[in-house]
């Protein structure tokens, strides 16, 4: 940012600006098919988060809807033990963690842009986190890749309810969601398993996401 | 009690619709509003809410059915988004004229074209002088709030005028914030049942929205404005009672934020407030007497607590998250409606300037916020303009440099072309 023709410079202070203790979650899914597991590991990762009496929002990206079939679609959520001052930044602008719904998201999609250095991924796969990590571009600063196989552990649920902000008659994390949230907290302990135990539909399935998520340290 | 729940703008409204105990809902779907909709018909489906809702084949329908259903005593509730806000344009002025305090939510989106779901207040503004309460929710408990206050007020016999409950699209629909559900019963205390002065009824026939002759036109246009001025009483008092039954004590019209000893202070109203106070709070700590206004409420404007707000103030900036092509000033329609507020002080003790930014539902960042502060502050740090053109302090005075006068920003160009700086 400058002051152009007069020569004086208003730079931007960034570091002012650092929500210390900020965790930003991005999920990437496919419209349509699997995009209520992502609204579903954002909203139950918020929700787990609200029970410890912390901030959170979730949501997802409305410019990448209304969505078409198998399109990458994108939803978010950030947690923090303090208010939320970015709350209408409208994307994560530096993910802390990324979390891929369908495995090959991972190719060709700019999944680990912004990724906050050390940051982690989580996969739902049944491949070894070795076999993922040869997709992913390097020097992305990822510090952690965590597999599930998600799908091994839950069947994916469909609904055309809790779109376009309203809620979801048929509940929340019956599905993938439950498992891979499960991961998530698993490698980074976002919230308390016992937290997101009580807020899914599957608490079992999000146990069992969290005990067969496999760890791959790449930092 | 109430319980805690992280919910979307559109459902909080949803709740408050609910606990209202709305009559009639008349609906048409458009994004970002139609999960309002859908929302509302879960609720009715599952037995939670007892309500007719009418699915309209159009918005002008929409407000059509809430006209005919307010004037038969029901209490109504529609919304609408962008192009189905202007769509049913025609019908407001009925619905204010007959003195029907049908409930409108706006989610807003840009107008057409090009086709755009993202949010700018533009919709809502077109309609600003429809005879309707007109005024913005920053959060998903705000949305839930205010609409059980536009009911309240509203309904007042001193009032009897619709309401716009507005929200920014997706910022504010879409996102999850925590909010308390109030209990029900605290509502029904705040908000008794409708109780409409005159009802359409075939045992005690009345004419609503009848052919008048000219003369007629002069008093009931009178009586409009006087019940818009009466507003800002029954408004400051219902908000009052809210914070006795429910706790939350909001500022009626005019939100201030660091506001009592700033020289610079920025006038804002509805999400974007939250980004703008981040950055106001961030130079306070810097040492910068900057502070913020939230605008509560539009219509009616609060023209006296705003210049009260604003006395002391070298200057004074307006965001508008609106396009007014043409308009006086070049900025938007609130850094109009600011001018007149403060009439006068573009000139002489005080500077008022105008930024427009965030169209089309394009995020404005704390880059923009902290690029609109800089350009204030330097304007306090220079002295004012003299009419003369000549400012009274600082090296380059007597130059009527283009910036000296350049009153009105858009964003991002005006800061990428170093507009501001002098």
């Amino acid at each position: 940012m400058s002051g152009g023709d007069r020569g004086v410079a208003w730079a931007f202070p960034r570091e002012l600006f650092e929500e210390k203790g900020l965790r930003q979650v991005t999920v990437w899914t496919r419209g349509v098919v699997l995009i209520k597991e992502a609204r579903d590991v954002v909203t139950a990762l918020a929700g787990a988060a609200a029970r410890e009496g912390k901030q959170s929002q979730a949501w997802e990206n409305y410019v990448d809807l209304p969505d078409r079939i198998n399109v990458p679609v994108k939803a978010y959520a950030r947690i923090s033990d303090r208010p939320i001052e970015s709350r209408y930044i409208y994307e994560n602008e530096a993910p802390d963690i990324v979390v891929v719904v369908e495995e090959s998201l991972v190719k060709g999609n700019p999944i680990l842009d912004g990724l906050r250095p050390g940051g982690t991924l989580v996969v739902n796969t049944r491949r070894r986190p070795e076999e993922i990590a040869r997709f992913l571009t390097p020097g992305s600063g990822l510090g952690l890749l965590a597999v599930v196989d998600a799908a091994g552990i839950a069947t994916t649920e469909k609904t055309l309810s809790g779109q376009e902000g309203a809620s979801d008659a048929s509940g929340i994390g019956g599905g993938w969601a439950a498992p891979l949230s499960g991961a998530v907290v698993r490698a980074c302990g976002l919230v308390g398993l016992p937290s997101l135990e009580a807020v899914v539909k599957a608490p079992e399935a999000a146990r069992i996401g969290y005990e067969r998520t496999i760890l791959l340290e790449l930092a | 009690m109430g319980k805690k729940a992280l919910l979307t703008g559109v459902v909080a409204v949803a709740h408050a619709v609910k606990m209202a105990d709305v009559d009639v809902i008349a609906s048409y779907p458009i994004r970002p509003y139609t999960g309002v909709m859908s929302e509302l018909a879960r609720m009715i489906a599952d037995g939670e809410l007892d309500a007719e809702m009418i699915r309209a084949e159009g918005e002008h329908s929409q407000l059509s059915i809430a006209y005919g259903a307010s004037a038969a005593g029901a209490r109504t509730f529609v919304g609408s988004s962008g192009v189905g806000v202007t769509y049913a344009y025609e019908v407001y002025s009925p619905i204010s004229g007959a003195r029907l305090p049908v409930q409108m939510m706006i989610a807003d989106r840009t107008l057409d074209p090009p086709g755009d779901f993202g949010s700018e207040h533009t919709d809502a503004l077109c309609c600003r002088d429809q005879g309707w309460l007109m005024g913005w929710a920053e959060t998903p408990q705000e949305a839930l709030d205010m609409c059980l206050v536009y009911y309240r007020a509203g309904e007042d016999p001193q009032v009897s005028l619709p309401q716009y409950a507005c929200q920014d699209g997706y910022f504010v629909s879409h996102i999850t914030g925590e909010v308390a559900i109030p209990d029900p019963a605290q509502v029904r205390e705040f908000l008794p049942p409708f109780r409409p002065v005159r009802v359409l009824d075939p045992a005690k026939p009345i004419a609503v929205g009848p052919q008048i002759e000219p003369s007629m036109g002069p008093p009931l246009q009178y009586q409009r404005y006087l019940a818009m001025q009466e507003s800002r009483r029954v408004l400051t008092e219902a908000y009052e009672e809210f914070a006795g039954i429910f706790g939350r004590r909001y500022a009626p019209l005019v939100e201030a934020f660091l506001a009592d000893d700033a020289e610079v202070l920025l006038v804002t109203s509805g999400a974007h407030t939250a980004t703008a106070r981040n950055v106001v709070q961030k130079l306070r700590g810097l040492g910068e007497k900057i502070g913020l206004l939230k605008l509560r409420s539009i219509r009616p404007f609060p023209d006296r607590e705003l210049a009260a707000a604003c006395d002391g103030a070298k200057v004074v900036g307006v965001l508008d998250n609106d396009a007014a092509f043409g308009i006086s000033g070049g900025g938007g329609v609130l850094y109009t409606e600011v001018c007149t507020a403060l009439q006068g002080g573009g000139l002489g003790d005080r500077e008022l300037l105008g930024f427009v930014a965030g169209l089309g539902g394009e995020v404005i960042s704390r880059e923009e916020f902290y690029w609109m502060a800089q350009v204030m502050l330097d304007r306090a740090r220079r002295g004012p303009v003299a009419a003369s053109g000549k400012r009274e302090s600082g090296g380059d005075a007597g130059l009527m440099a283009r910036e000296n006068w350049k009153k009105t920003f858009w964003l991002p160009f005006d800061m990428e072309a170093g507009e501001g700086a002098a």
